[in-house]
């Protein structure tokens, strides 16, 4: 059952702090530089949590971390008469109860999208499971939308109906919460001095900023009539080719996006009796992606590289999933200096889709 | 340490068999030992390997099509089709070309040695859909080895299937494998096998051209007739335009692709083919689920 409360802004210092004594905390925290990035918060009071800029990084780095050590190995040649010897060693990640606060509505609805390929596919990777299992999500939803945003032509914004635990509209002084998880509601029955009841007046506030929320956006992207051209025809090759010429394949518009899972597993020597399997980020842009043995590639890396990750957020995964998986953040928009961001894909292909997509080849 | 283990499978058309694997760990390989090695040539070994945990070999089946992952110390993983039949359990075993640095370690393998292994991965060859057919197998190279898993299977359940022909081509004569076994069940009158190789040279008297030749003296009865292919991606498309030019309906002609595989259980991303992940949709297809042969 969904329910709704109000959490004094001046209440949230104090909430915070009870939660991080029997939960790591992350939120958005501006360092010394100047970035925002969802940070592990030590010492609460001297942190700076940032909620006035977008994150720079999303969440996914601490369920599925940039590079991972998934096992060790030992080869022994001499234990058993001469026989070669060999054997793995499981290195699981500790299972840490943690509260990410502040996560914003295209970040969690990109943690529902890595639940579902890493835990509801063919096999549960137990690595991301127990990162992230005992895992708490506050999140905000967007008042006003940041510059590159465009969530609400991806449908994961900029307020969700649902898979976090506790929602939370700024309505000025107060937060107007949501629950939404059993473990939200089980939050706001742990701390009911914190949390209070709301006004008919609170309520309509919260609606009032939720309209006008989607009102503000700046970009306009035509992301169903692109997933529409898609289903109907091949993109026009100009497009696919322009695009793949243009990336330099610095791999950052798979690394910075929250959606992308694409990863490498390699084994690294540590001497000549052992070693580790780590597993890292990898993507599908990247030259090297589908190189088989003789140097054999099914995939031109000059002319085809961009395809397979626009047809994979715009295409493939709404065929198996139903919807497309890019949730609008905007960061690859930020992140590519090349122009080879999903935006310029989107607005490229429904230009050429005005006069149809057939008469293109 | 405590292990779950799956509970025990058989191999069964139909069926598939799924993963065994320790701890709910489906990365963490099982430990195998070399029992025996083959070598069919200079660049082909086959290797006999068994779980070093009893439960294992009792437990763990497969069906041909499969594949598993191999993992040798500093190499990684690379992703094997098993050439032996489920229906001789004990023992499964891989037939390996040396193509790089894990293949090559392989080699260097005695009896005895220890691998990892993790598997098996991907879907089986559609026996249902064969059973009751003739079975036109079409391999060239290294391609022979899942086919051959297929053939002795068919071999221990000779009675649900029609005639069994096998066109076999290679580089030269010293590249083909498995040789014997199937001149053996040629002898036998199991099964009628045809090879080629693409150059004339002078230990060899059989036929030379492409293996596309061969079939030019196969009658095609389309309906009654399957078709396993497999081998290198152009072989691949050439036998199958072929053999649709001779009317076999496209959903008759099976086949196995390759592409660069990390994890075997469709999250990695690394075998994408179209909007399809080889490792967990295939790597067994109809010629009709290609979305084209150019891309083979
Ligand atoms: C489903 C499937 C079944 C296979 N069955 C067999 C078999 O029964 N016998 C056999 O000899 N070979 C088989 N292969 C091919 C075998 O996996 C490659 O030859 C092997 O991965 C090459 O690794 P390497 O380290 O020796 O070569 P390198 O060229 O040194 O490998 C470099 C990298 O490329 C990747 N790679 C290279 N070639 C391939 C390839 N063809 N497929 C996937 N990844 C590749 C490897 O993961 C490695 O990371 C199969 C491939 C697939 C996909
Ligand atoms: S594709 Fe770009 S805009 Fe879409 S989710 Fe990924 S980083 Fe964000
Ligand atoms: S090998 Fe990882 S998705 Fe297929």
């Amino acid at each position: 059952m969904n329910r709704n409360f109000i959490l004094k802004k001046d209440h949230l210092q104090p909430l915070l702090r009870k939660l991080s004594k029997t939960h790591r905390l992350v939120a958005p925290v501006r360092n010394d530089f100047g970035d925002t990035l969802f940070t592990e918060i030590t010492r609460l009071d001297s942190a700076v949590i940032d909620l006035q800029n977008q994150p720079q990084s999303s969440l996914k780095s601490f369920f599925f971390p940039q590079q991972e050590t998934l096992c060790s190995y030992i080869v022994d040649k001499k234990l058993n008469k001469g026989k070669m010897e060999y054997s793995f060693h499981a290195r699981l990640p500790e299972n840490a109860p943690t509260v990410f606060f502040g996560v914003r509505s295209c970040d969690m609805f990109a943690v529902m999208y890595t639940d579902m390929i890493f835990l509801h596919q063919h096999e549960r990777d137990i690595y991301y499971e127990q990162r992230r299992d005992s895992s708490i999500f506050i999140s905000i939803g967007c008042n006003r939308p940041f510059a590159n945003c465009f969530c609400n032509a991806t449908r994961s914004g900029p307020f969700l109906d649902g898979g976090f635990d506790l929602q939370l509209t700024d309505l000025g002084d107060r937060w107007f919460v949501e629950t939404g998880r059993p473990r939200g509601v089980r939050l706001t029955e742990e701390w009911p001095g914190f949390f209070t009841p709301v006004s008919e007046d609170d309520k309509r506030k919260q609606f009032q900023a939720e309209l006008e929320a989607r009102g503000l956006f700046r970009k306009l992207v035509h992301v169903d009539l692109a997933v529409k051209l898609l289903a109907e025809s091949e993109p026009p090759e100009r497009i696919i080719e322009e695009l793949s010429r243009r990336c330099q394949d610095c791999g950052g518009c798979a690394y910075i996006c929250p959606t992308c899972t694409c990863f490498n597993i390699s084994d690294l020597a540590l001497n000549e009796d052992s070693g580790e399997r780590i597993r890292s980020w990898d993507a599908c842009t990247f030259s090297g992606f589908t190189l088989m043995a003789g140097n054999h590639n099914p995939v031109n890396a000059a002319s085809e590289r961009i395809r397979k990750r626009f047809l994979h957020k715009l295409r493939h995964d709404v065929e198996k999933h139903g919807r497309p998986s890019c949730v609008g953040c905007g960061r690859c928009v930020e992140m590519c200096f090349g122009g080879v961001d999903i935006v310029r894909f989107i607005d490229m292909l429904t230009a050429a889709g005005e006069n149809g997509l057939q008469g293109e080849k | 340490m405590m292990r779950n283990y799956n509970s025990r499978q058989t191999a069964k058309p139909g069926k598939k068999p799924v993963p065994l694997f320790a701890d709910r760990n489906a990365y963490l390989p099982l430990r195998a030992i070399i029992k025996d090695i083959v070598e069919e040539n200079e660049l082909v070994k086959t290797f006999a390997v068994v779980f070093e945990d009893e439960i294992y070999n009792t437990n763990f089946t497969y069906l041909p099509g499969q594949f598993l992952m191999l993992s040798m110390p500093h190499c990684g993983e690379a992703p094997i089709s098993f050439s032996s039949s489920p229906s001789r359990p004990g023992s499964f075993s891989l037939t390996i070309r040396k193509a790089g640095k894990l293949t090559s370690a392989v080699h260097e393998l005695q009896p005895g040695d220890m691998i990892g292994v993790r598997g098996p991965y991907g879907k089986p060859f559609p026996f249902e859909e064969m059973r009751r057919h003739d079975l036109l197998f079409v391999a060239g190279g290294i391609g022979m080895a899942p086919l051959r898993s297929v053939i002795e299977f068919c071999l221990d359940y000779r009675a649900d299937y029609g005639d069994i022909k096998v066109l076999y081509g290679c580089k030269t004569p010293a590249d083909f494998c498995f040789r014997q076994d199937l001149e053996k069940w040629a002898g036998e009158g199991l099964i009628t096998t045809r090879f080629t190789v693409d150059a004339a040279c002078e230990e060899w008297n059989g036929c030379v051209g492409l293996v596309t030749d061969l079939l030019d003296d196969v009658t095609i009865s389309a309906g009654s007739v399957k078709a396993l292919v497999c081998g290198p991606g152009v072989m691949i498309r050439f036998v199958a335009e072929r053999l649709l030019r001779s009317g076999l309906p496209a959903g008759d002609i099976i086949t196995t692709l390759e592409r660069h595989m990390k994890c075997g259980i469709g999250v990695c991303g690394h075998c994408h083919y179209d909007s399809r992940m080889i490792c967990t949709d295939g790597p067994v297809f109809t010629v009709s689920q290609l979305p084209d042969l150019e891309s083979l």
